[in-house]
């Protein structure tokens, strides 16, 4: 199958008829209808592994829900059903973000950000934030290679057994990597004229094409004959 | 044409060492060098250029810089920006996007550049920059010269007048530092003025067309490179200053290691995720030796170095201690690493409390005596991070003193260092091997392992290439590596180098990979 | 234009825009490794918000200590919406963390971010963000259940489940995401005191 390009802005509006599907869906099969859509989306993508995986786990939920409902009783039931319906209406929106993740540069969705008019304000931070999170992996690295050498255990059980220490190890050197980092960076951003007021221009471009008219209008439908179901009027 | 008019500034608090009453002409097209020791000014010089200074760093100012008839007190900092590049000294936090292509076009977009120009001028820029090899890739996952290389096509691509560097060697390896060269040949040639501020000289030697010497806030002398190079070296390293002419810098005489080899390697090899990385490592070490470990980027010598402290454990072959056999958790007991951002290994609130850090019942007469040989007593009371890098280093060592680790790992300890800095942790490596420790120092400072190594692994295609004394009759041999850089430009050289970059930014590159896959099925277990 | 020397700027700056980009990142982290634990076990997964308020608060009390102005805390509320939405999480959660950012901000605001309590009682109203999708299911558990149900609605499950949802869990939730914000928080204000105001990491 061809690969589709999407406009990021467009897989925003997905992800929010994710959201409003996924939250007023009607019925269990309704959701799992969603579920399918989403991963015949992931398919055009260019993500077919993936949406395929996502969709079996799916499946997985799904006949758990259906073996909870009709074969449980008791608080055992309410509970996982409870849960259950938390993972239907978290689920779908979470393969679609997975999709939308797994198939968007950061500069792609940074572009889109900017062309949304998102304020400078949120999109200078969250460029930041986004280009950080990697680091904090790396930090992670050295900080336990370091906790190692001085004898104090980066786990779970070394925090139960000496708190302030292992807190400490894990705080202080990423507290001051994450200062450093941020005097630099700034001194970096400014000397390359961050502070321009004129309008930024993208080296991605984006632009919406028939694929996205088409995923579009696929998911509003979706959306629309939920409600009609919902409304009774199907 | 940049002026200097009576310039003076003081930082905050600064009271010493203040900039006093600068005055230069820079005229375009000219390449100068700002020297001196840390904290001479040198990169206060290069702040009032760009603008940081007043713009970004407050402080008290006086007089005027003037860069074609413009005052930089005056003018917004994204005007300056559109004049002045600069490259700074991390190549970690110098970069504002995740790919490379975004990174390159970050100063231009700023600018406000059209986006079919944008495109022209990205792929004007790494075609200039050689950079073909490292488009559309994820920064994270190239090496520390090849962040720096993506910095400079930033700056490269804004087309600025003046292109201003501050201490842009000081991360790098030998090879990141002769492409730097190559790029500040190409940008001298486009006529445009440059100024750096550095501690490693030897690579803008043929480049500077002159050579400022700094002192205290002063400038102390003004030189041709002829002029410079004629200065005599005890004279040299009297203004502490590096080597400008490698060359001349022969390894200095060691006290022979008497002692017989504790340490014993035997057909040890490495792997990542099951993937080997080096094998067939034989090695023995005595006592007091301290070993320089060298090899480009990717050649495995980090992972080594992780291994023989028992970090890294997918690790096969023998590890002896005295004829007995040691496994990783007992290497880890007994091996220490300082690592190259030592900032990861200093944990307490104060110098003092850094060096019982974790240990049960300290013994405070170790503790207040290694704090003294090392120097560190008066400033037992101070916060770790309020140190220089150097007292940094020393408490970390001091640590591994009081914890009585018997093997020593240094990683690149001279990185940005000037040269009493490096002499300050020559002097420390060898007393510290006195004590009977055995050091391992992984390093591209030709002047620093001259100065302090009896010996060089050199690892190169997966293995030690090499093992050799470090005396006058190797030193060909060392010098061809650490000068000439011998770079290996053939495909297959260039290629493994793009492939492995360091051990450790490849576990973390692969890591970044497979999370960033995962990022979603995580969410998917369903939760609100 | 901004050729006022840096000190004096108001508003935020690129430094302060930067240093919130950078602890939000952080902040989002301690949630995602708080919040892990819990997440995906059906018996645990209502208290996540506990275990997502435990380790943020040093991060939280530090980034006011660094950007002591109009701005940080709701900027990092609004960022840690975008991603979590981003990341598909239940988008009661998303709101959550928006809405409470903003009050959060007023709150430290209130004494000029220089108030510890005043800012602990802000990481403490920043946590019950996370609370968003757990309120939503109290306040109508019954159609939260129905998608599941065979045709529709069935009397007998929506009662079961009525009943289920007993508010204790919901006054759990809630007063132990406070109490544990607060304890955070205390940790976060005594390594501050500690730690990084003697390292001269704080504005």
């Amino acid at each position: 199958m061809r690969k589709l390009h999407f406009d990021p802005r467009t897989k925003l509006l997905l992800m929010i008829f994710t959201i409003l599907s996924a939250t007023l869906s009607p019925s269990l099969y309704y959701a799992s209808g969603l579920v399918l859509l989403i991963m015949l989306f992931g398919f055009a993508c260019g993500k077919p592994r993936y949406s395929l995986l996502g969709a079996l786990t799916y499946t997985v939920f799904f006949a758990l829900t259906i073996l909870t409902r009709d074969f449980l009783y008791g608080t055992l039931q309410t509970m996982l059903i409870a849960f259950l319906g938390l993972v239907h209406k978290v689920y779908p929106c979470g393969l679609m973000a997975g999709i939308m993740i797994g198939s968007t540069k950061v500069s792609e969705f940074m572009t889109g950000m900017h062309r949304l008019h998102v304020p400078r304000k949120i999109v200078i931070p969250l460029a930041v934030m986004l280009r950080y999170l990697p680091v904090i992996r790396e930090d992670w690295g050295f900080i336990k290679d370091a906790m190692q050498m001085r004898d104090v255990s980066p786990s779970l059980g070394g925090l139960l057994a000496h708190p302030g220490k292992t807190a400490e190890c894990v705080y202080v050197p990423l507290m001051m990597s994450a200062s450093k980092a941020a005097d630099e960076l700034s001194i970096a951003s400014v000397t390359r004229g961050i502070e321009n007021p004129e309008p930024r221009t993208c080296l991605i471009q984006i632009r919406f094409g028939a694929a996205d008219a088409l995923a579009a209008c696929a998911f509003l439908l979706y959306f629309i004959a939920g409600m009609a179901v919902r409304g009774g009027w199907i | 044409m940049i002026e200097f008019r009576h310039v003076s500034f003081a930082y905050p608090g600064q009271s010493e060492d203040r900039l006093q009453d600068l005055n230069l002409t820079i005229s375009d097209g000219e390449c100068v060098l700002f020297c001196g020791r840390s904290g001479c000014g040198k990169t206060t010089v290069t702040r009032l250029v760009n603008g940081l200074i007043p713009h970004f760093f407050a402080g008290e100012l006086t007089g005027d810089v003037i860069v074609d008839e413009r005052y930089i007190a005056k003018l917004p900092m994204y005007q300056i920006a559109e004049k002045v590049g600069s490259v700074f000294q991390n190549p970690r936090t110098q970069f504002f996007n995740v790919d490379t292509d975004s990174e390159i076009a970050f100063g231009i977009e700023n600018e406000g550049v059209p986006p079919d120009e944008l495109r022209l001028k990205v792929d004007g820029a790494v075609k200039d920059l050689k950079l073909q090899k490292l488009q559309g890739r994820r920064i994270f996952s190239l090496s520390g010269g090849e962040k720096q290389k993506i910095a400079f096509a930033s700056v490269y691509a804004m087309n600025p007048d003046i292109y201003l560097l501050d201490e842009p060697s000081s991360n790098l390896d030998v090879d990141a530092i002769e492409d730097l060269r190559k790029n500040l040949i190409r940008i001298k040639r486009q006529g445009k003025t440059i100024l750096v501020a550095e501690h490693r000289l030897y690579y803008l030697k043929d480049l500077v067309d002159r050579i400022v010497y700094m002192e205290q806030g002063k400038v102390r002398g003004i030189y041709t490179p002829e002029q410079f190079l004629s200065i005599p070296a005890v004279q040299r390293e009297k203004m502490g200053l590096r080597a400008m002419d490698l060359h001349s810098v022969k390894p200095l005489p060691k006290p022979a290691v008497q002692a017989l080899p504790v340490l014993d390697i035997r057909a040890m090899a490495l792997y990542y995720k099951k993937q080997p990385v080096i094998s067939g490592i034989n090695l023995r070490a005595a006592r007091g030796e301290i070993i320089g470990v060298t090899g480009h980027n990717g050649t495995g010598k980090s992972t080594f170095l992780r291994a023989l402290c028992g970090l890294h454990k997918g690790c096969t072959g023998a590890c002896l201690w005295d004829g007995k056999g040691m496994d990783s958790k007992q290497r880890l007991k007994s091996s220490y690493m300082v690592m190259q951002d030592v900032n990861y290994q200093l944990f307490a609130e104060s110098v003092e409390k850094e060096c019982c850090f974790g240990i049960k019942n300290p013994d405070a007469d170790i503790v207040t005596g290694t704090m003294k040989e090392l120097g560190l007593y008066e400033y037992r009371n101070r916060h770790p991070n309020t140190l220089s890098g150097g007292q940094k280093q020393r408490t970390a060592v001091a640590v591994s003193m009081i914890c009585r680790k018997e093997i020593l790992i240094f990683d690149e300890p001279t990185s940005g260092l000037d040269f009493d800095g490096m002499l300050q942790v020559s002097r420390l490596l060898s007393r510290i091997a006195r004590g009977g420790k055995i050091i391992f120092v992984v390093t591209h400072d030709y002047e620093f392992i001259s100065a302090v190594c009896s010996r060089v692994v050199h690892f190169d295609s997966g293995t030690v290439q090499e093992d050799f004394a470090v005396n006058q009759k190797n030193l060909g041999k060392l010098q061809d590596f650490f000068i000439l850089g011998q770079r290996r430009d053939d495909i297959e050289g260039a290629e493994t180098g793009q492939k492995n970059y360091t051990e450790i930014g490849r576990k973390y590159a692969y890591e970044a990979k497979r999370e960033e896959s995962n990022w979603s099925s995580a969410q998917m277990g369903g939760k609100g | 234009m901004s050729n006022s020397p840096a000190a004096n700027r108001k508003g935020l700056t690129v430094k302060d825009l930067v240093t919130i980009g950078i602890f939000s990142a952080l902040l989002f982290i301690t949630i995602l490794v708080g919040g892990l634990f819990f997440a995906p076990n059906p018996v645990l997964t209502f208290y996540m918000p506990l275990g997502s308020a435990l380790l943020g608060g040093p991060v939280f009390l530090l980034l006011i200590a660094k950007v002591p102005k109009r701005g940080p805390v709701m900027t990092a509320g609004i960022l840690i919406g975008i991603i979590f939405f981003a990341t598909g999480m239940h988008w009661a959660m998303d709101i959550g963390y928006i809405v409470m950012g903003i009050i959060a901000d007023f709150a430290a605001g209130s004494r000029k971010y220089k108030s510890v309590r005043m800012n602990i009682l802000a990481y403490m109203l920043f946590s019950i963000g996370c609370t968003g999708t757990y309120i939503m299911y109290f306040i109508d558990p019954a159609s939260w259940a129905s998608t599941m149900l065979r045709g529709g609605t069935e009397q007998a499950y929506i009662d079961t489940m009525n009943a289920s949802a007993q508010n204790w869990v919901l006054a759990v939730i809630l007063i132990g995401t406070l109490t544990v914000a607060a304890f955070s928080g205390w940790v976060g204000n005594k390594m501050l005191k500690k730690q990084f105001e003697k390292a001269g990491i704080t504005a």
